[in-house]
């Protein structure tokens, strides 16, 4: 076990993964960091340190800066996949998916469907997400909801270093189009990270990270901490609450939800993009649908309003899902009636 | 109901608390049209018009002009086609809740309790006038159960307050039943890969189940409840007893004696080489029984069932004589009068000594005779004479309750009775009703050989009379 922060799992398991195996390749917009400029190659470094280190190990034919075009970068990576490679390719900010989201859903989606399951597009899209940075809202959004719901994509939210390490080696290893979804405000969280150099998370299977028997609690991503938090201040009063962290979006593990929902009859998703056909009430629908007998009160989703994303700081955070709304959808649940 | 509405105290801007009537341009019971000026409202900042949203009469006037500051929210007066009722106008205002509670507050008015928002159950639907947001259903259910929908907040778009808001607050507090925080083993340690499901890790720990190498069969290989139940021994076989030990269970090893090697030879010899069948009956035993307790006044003896019987057995096999026979090699011998053996339970193992003649013999005699032989057997000292021969046998196990069972015949016997216990059984009565009676079981083993069925049938049949018709055993 070695501590790291977030962006460092990220960095270090797709150089593990570059050394394994030849056909790992890396591209996006600055991910050399310095290209150009009077200090040449990584003298600056990407914007969020997640290929620091990588040009220098693996080179210019594997570690490949991109012109700034979504389309072109994810246009590539499709091609690379298609051509037999792993391509890692960054996006800077989720929210600029919108102009390669016909690479992404029409094609690397939709290319073992088209070509009757002889093609296979191993590529892994990595890119950052979420709002509380005070950078408004076309650089603040989740776009995990988006995704989820289209077929053909793979959509993985870390929460851990940890999971970073287990879920991208995961992703890289797939032989299918893989959406990365890294959390700005996790990049900087350290914890402890498996050395096992074969440590893989499968997809679809959700973490208990907490145990308790009165109401679950369903999230991913930076919210899952909050939840946490919620479920050991609560733990003290006698309160217990299963957190579920739901690692991969798609596939869904709707039997560790649905489980723990049969024991504790309340539920709470907590997720950061707003409610309208959202995850959170997508999972909301799924419990009411499939354990409605065992609910003891309406399942209650805690997401932002159905809003841009604000720029100032205190709208923001009165935007975004916090550990109080957290609680008093918990307590909201335990005294209905 | 006539169309009633209220006017309040409005509401200009997010400052405004208060304000003061300054002036009514219309009057009790005047006809007012749209867009008509009604009054003057005075603030702290500015003095405006109000005019008519719609076309009515005043028809109350609970404000006056130039009076106290009123909140936002106060009833000022109200409204109402001419058609309206005094009584239902009185009835609109005694029933009106402000949406502001600062109104109720500064009117002096009792606090409301806080929450359930449960006025007194009311048998008829109290009008509710307020201007929050609310659902129609939410608004009739309020009025239909009396709420205060001061005490409600509104959970709808915009604060409204829904149906389901109002149910709620009509509900007595919920005290849910706690059951905390579980204990339950790690997830994936990180490095090992076991992922079961939540509901698979508690039933693991509850049950003390190591998922360790458990294979899933859930979704995606995940460890499910029904992996970890598989695994979970049966309460049956577990509970709270402690856990079985074996104890030494080394057998004590005892050499066949003399009368056990001749016991075990005879009875092999006899169920390996003779072809056994078996016949069954039952006989009512009632009158045998009443009549023995007579006969052994009358005889002065004590005599048993068992010598019943084997008098019985010998009448029967005298006038069957196909069954009173021995067998020797392909020879059959037939014998005119019936020496029957009684199987004795000695302490040396199992005799059969003979009571010969027992067809001859009367009850008393016969009763005599196996008491000898009994007491010689129990002694040990039952000589060669006393047991060569016999041409049937019978063995009685019903003193120690034993319903029926098939004996094994003694060579070079043909047959042989086993004799069950004596049970009360139910028997239908002439007339569909039902009595008990004692009955007692018979099996007939017969050596095929010599013996066929019919001819032990037939048998089976006389011996069976005898026993129901007890009198003919002492013609």
């Amino acid at each position: 076990m070695a501590k790291m922060m977030y962006r460092d799992a990220v960095v270090s398991t797709i150089a593990e993964e570059m050394e394994r195996d030849a056909n790992v390749v890396v591209l996006g917009e600055d991910v050399v960091g310095g290209m150009g400029t009077a200090g040449g190659p990584e003298a600056i470094g990407g914007i969020w340190s997640t290929s620091t280190g990588l040009y220098g190990k693996f080179g210019k034919d594997r570690v490949i800066d991109t012109p700034i075009s979504e389309s072109a970068i994810i246009g590539a990576a499709s091609g690379l996949a298609l051509a037999g490679k792993r391509p890692i390719a960054e996006l800077m900010f989720a929210d600029f998916i919108g102009v390669s989201l016909d690479q992404i859903w029409n094609q690397m989606g939709k290319f073992r469907y088209m070509f009757g399951g002889k093609t296979r597009c191993p590529a892994v899209i990595r890119m950052a997400y979420g709002a509380g940075y005070n950078a408004a809202a076309q650089h603040s959004q989740s776009v995990h909801q988006m995704l989820t719901g289209m077929p053909g994509l793979k959509v993985v939210m870390p929460s851990t270093p940890a999971d970073v390490k287990g879920l991208l080696r995961a992703a890289i290893r797939d032989d299918d189009p893989v959406i990365f979804l890294e959390h700005k405000a996790l990049y900087g969280v350290t914890g402890e990270v498996p050395d096992d150099p074969d440590f893989v998370i499968p997809f679809g299977h959700a973490r208990l990270s907490r145990a308790g028997e009165d109401v679950t609690i369903v999230s991913s991503g930076l919210l899952l901490g909050f939840c946490e938090q919620v479920a050991d201040k609560l733990a003290a009063e006698g309160i217990g609450c299963d957190v579920i962290d739901l690692r991969s979006t798609s596939p869904l593990d709707e039997e560790a939800i649905l489980d723990s929902v049969e024991v504790t009859g309340r539920l709470v998703v907590v997720d950061e993009a707003p409610p309208r056909c959202s995850l959170a009430t997508d999972i909301c629908a799924l419990v009411a649908n499939k354990a409605f007998a065992s609910l003891k009160a309406p399942p209650q989703a805690v997401t932002p309003p159905h809003t841009p994303v604000p720029f100032a700081r205190e709208l923001e955070s009165a935007y975004l899902p916090s550990a109080d709304k957290i609680e008093a959808a918990v307590r909201k649940l335990l005294a209905w009636r | 109901m006539a169309d009633i509405r209220p006017f309040c105290m409005p509401k200009w801007g997010i400052e405004m608390t208060e304000g003061v009537l300054a002036e009514w341009q219309v009057a009790q019971g005047d006809a007012f049209k749209r867009g008509q000026t009604l009054c003057l409202i005075e603030t702290a900042k500015i003095t405006n018009e109000v005019e008519a949203e719609y076309d009515a009469v005043v028809r109350r006037v609970l404000v006056p002009a130039g009076g106290e500051a009123q909140p936002v929210g106060a009833l000022l007066a109200v409204f109402a086609e001419a058609g309206a009722s005094e009584d239902e106008i009185d009835a609109f205002v005694a029933g009106f809740r402000p949406a502001d509670t600062a109104v109720a507050a500064k009117a002096g008015a009792p606090t409301p309790t806080p929450s359930p928002a449960l006025a007194p159950a009311r048998a008829e639907p109290v009008k509710i006038v307020t201007n929050r947001p609310i659902s129609p259903e939410a608004l009739k259910l309020a009025e239909m159960e009396g709420a205060d929908l001061s005490t409600i907040e509104g959970s709808g778009r915009g604060g409204r307050i829904t149906y389901q808001d109002v149910q709620q607050a009509l509900r007595p507090e919920a005290r849910p039943a706690l059951r905390g925080t579980a204990l339950l083993p790690d997830e994936a340690p990180h490095g090992s890969a076991v992922f079961a499901s939540p509901l698979a890790r508690r039933l693991a720990a509850l049950h003390g189940v190591d998922l360790a190498g458990v294979k899933g069969t859930g979704a995606r290989g995940r460890i499910s409840k029904g992996d970890v139940l598989a695994l979970v021994p049966s309460p049956a076989a577990g509970g709270a007893a402690a856990p079985f030990v074996p104890v030494d269970n080394r057998p004590q090893i005892v050499p066949f004696d003399g009368v056990r090697k001749v016991v075990a030879r005879r009875l092999t010899e006899a169920k390996q080489q003779i072809p056994h069948f078996y016949l069954r009956v039952t006989a009512a035993a009632d009158a045998l029984i009443a009549l023995r307790k007579t006969a052994n006044l009358v005889l002065g003896c004590k005599a048993s069932i068992n010598d019943y019987l084997v008098k019985a057995s010998a009448l029967a096999l005298v006038r069957h004589p196909e069954v009173n026979v021995q067998v020797h090699g392909e020879t059959i011998h037939r014998f005119p009068h019936a020496d029957v053996a009684i199987a004795v339970a000695s302490p040396k193992g199992l005799v059969t000594p003979i009571v010969r003649q027992a067809d001859r013999l009367r009850i008393d005699q016969l009763a005599g005779e196996t008491r000898r032989l009994i007491d010689k057997a129990a002694a040990g000292r039952l000589s060669m004479d006393d047991m060569d021969g016999g041409t049937f046998s019978v063995s009685n196990l019903g003193m120690m309750g034993v319903e029926e069972f098939d004996a094994i015949i003694n060579p070079p016997q043909a047959a042989i009775l086993a004799v069950g216990a004596v049970t009360r059984q139910p028997v239908e009565l002439p007339g569909g009703d039902f009595a008990f009676e004692s009955r007692i079981a018979l099996t007939l083993s017969v050596d095929h050989r010599a013996i066929d069925g019919a001819a032990g049938a037939q048998f089976l049949a006389t011996l069976k009379g005898l026993i129901e018709e007890p009198e003919q055993l002492f013609v």
